[in-house]
């Protein structure tokens, strides 16, 4: 579980114990910023299908991440209930039971790095973007930067639990009963 | 109790006694405290356990070990009763499994706005579901009785769009719609934009879209900000979510825009599609309780939104 580790944990995706699903989620990472950085060049001259292009990317990179390879490769998954009597909304993260998922070094090391670095990128290429003022872009890279950046922080949300407590409840509702309820989980409460 | 406290959904926590809630909270579950339903269903719980209120500190203590296991099946059987989710633990499924849950969501949040339920019937009645629902009722009961049928139904029908009101005293979201996702609103956002900046002049293609994207995300956020401050009980993102979805209708007249439909067809055609997506938002966010009263006031700015959408696809 260690990462700086060279042996079991190096960054390659032969080590790696689901080699499709870190593959396809590495493949989503990259290719929206690619298609944001090169896509002018090479493909097409308009702007608007680079847009789209780009934006499809990243909600598939989203989704891929947020319900698949979060799921597979580190156990980590997370969502957003509403409560339909109040409307409050309410977010659930969730982790497998210590023991019952092998986790692979390799994997874990490969997505934390993709999870963290991709809003970094993410957030040159906007810097870029004001001080060139291209206003056309900024609605793109804003939603890329929420996106990855909600992905990054629910997912450090989900692991820092899962650490905390090695008892294994992972509903983590921030603090209310109904919830708490609505969350189905059975796990620890904490009554904050 | 490390082994026991686990989020395996099929065999809860429950092992625990009602009343060990206190002395444990690590493990206590929010059930116990709240939902007044269970212990009606288990009308076998001694009373001295109770967990409503707060139980004697002193009895808590001796039952805490004992409690384990007997009351174990009792849980687990009233667990599936009052879940609102499927209640199993799907972080091993494969993959498909989870792409044919979202896709499912996502198209039964479609049937939702390709069916709306305030014309047709649905919500007005509690059991126009059952009765053949909608369309097809309405379309039964003017074959069965002609043309008084026919008139009744218009009537009907008029008296459900004259009537908002009544409209927004149930709570008529169905579960379906209370999980949100964003992919309506992103891919009928996209469509939109794309459609309309189609046929636009090379040069203003770009400023078209972003025009009409920034338009559509702004006009969700306005509108469901107006809902939320007339007192809706809807989230933020499950307002956006359904205003989203309800966009379809007008991204067929964008499609119709960009095919040149003549402007005089436009007129009575795009009016119609305006008049669906108003159907269908309604129909969704009409129970999303607002307070009585103010009901065209939480739906005119949604009107106006579609009404400014649907001016854009004529003019382009």
């Amino acid at each position: 579980m260690d990462p700086e580790r060279t042996g079991p944990g190096a960054l390659s995706w032969r080590l790696s114990s689901h080699p499709i699903t870190l593959l396809t989620f590495l493949a989503f990472r990259v290719s929206s910023l690619l298609v944001y950085l090169f896509g002018l060049l090479l493909f097409t001259d308009s702007l608007v299908m680079i847009f789209i292009a780009t934006i499809l990317l990243l909600a598939a990179d989203f989704y891929y991440l947020k319900n698949i390879a979060g799921r597979r490769l580190v156990g980590l998954r997370w969502w957003n209930e509403v409560d339909p009597s109040t409307g409050d909304s309410h977010w659930v993260f969730e982790s497998s039971e210590p023991g019952t998922k092998v986790i692979n070094a390799t994997d874990s090391r490969f997505f934390w790095l993709a999870i963290y670095a991709q809003p970094l990128l993410w957030f040159v290429l906007a810097v870029v973007a004001l001080f060139r003022l291209n206003f056309i872009w900024l609605p793109l890279v804003a939603i890329a930067l929420a996106l990855t950046i909600t992905n990054s922080l629910a997912f450090s949300r989900c692991d820092k639990f899962s650490q905390a407590s090695n008892l294994a409840g992972s509903a983590f509702s921030s603090g209310n009963l109904a919830g708490s309820i609505a969350s189905n989980m059975v796990g620890r409460f904490f009554s904050r | 109790m490390a082994s026991h406290g686990g989020r395996d959904y099929q065999n809860p926590l429950l092992e625990n006694d009602d009343d060990d809630d206190l002395i444990d909270p690590d493990d206590a579950d929010i059930n116990d405290f709240d939902d007044p339903l269970q212990q009606q269903q288990h009308p076998h719980h001694q009373p001295s356990s109770s967990s409503r209120g707060a139980p004697p500190l002193t009895g808590n203590i001796g039952s805490s070990g004992g409690g384990s296991g007997n009351t174990q099946s009792a849980w687990t059987s009233r667990i599936p009763g009052e879940d609102r989710r499927a209640p199993t633990n799907t972080i091993d499924e494969t993959v498909w499994e989870t792409l044919r849950r979202d896709l499912l969501a996502v198209w039964s949040k479609m049937r939702e706005v390709l069916y709306p339920r305030y014309l047709f019937g649905g919500t007005m009645f509690d059991g126009g579901v059952q009765d053949g629902g909608g369309l097809r009722g309405a379309y039964a009961s003017l074959r069965g009785a002609g043309l008084a049928g026919a008139r009744d139904e218009l009537a009907g029908l008029a008296g459900r769009v004259m009537d908002p009101e009544s409209l927004l005293s149930h709570n008529n979201m169905t579960p379906g719609l209370r999980d949100w996702d964003l992919w309506g609103p992103l891919v009928f956002c996209l469509l939109l934009s794309a459609l309309l900046s189609f046929k636009s002049r090379g040069d203003q293609k770009a400023v078209v879209f972003s025009g009409v994207f920034a338009m559509v995300w702004i006009g969700e956020a306005v509108v469901t900000l107006q809902i939320k401050l007339l007192g809706g009980n809807i989230s933020f993102a499950q307002s956006v979510c359904i205003i989203g979805y309800t966009l379809f209708p007008l991204v067929l007249a964008a499609t119709l825009s960009a095919f040149s439909l003549h402007w005089i067809a436009r007129i009575p055609i795009y009016l119609l599609l305006v008049g669906w997506s108003l159907a269908a938002g309604v129909s969704i966010l009409g129970g999303s309780g607002v307070v009585k009263n103010r009901v065209g006031l939480a739906v005119y700015p949604l009107f106006v939104f579609y009404l400014g959408l649907g001016c854009l696809c004529f003019i382009s």
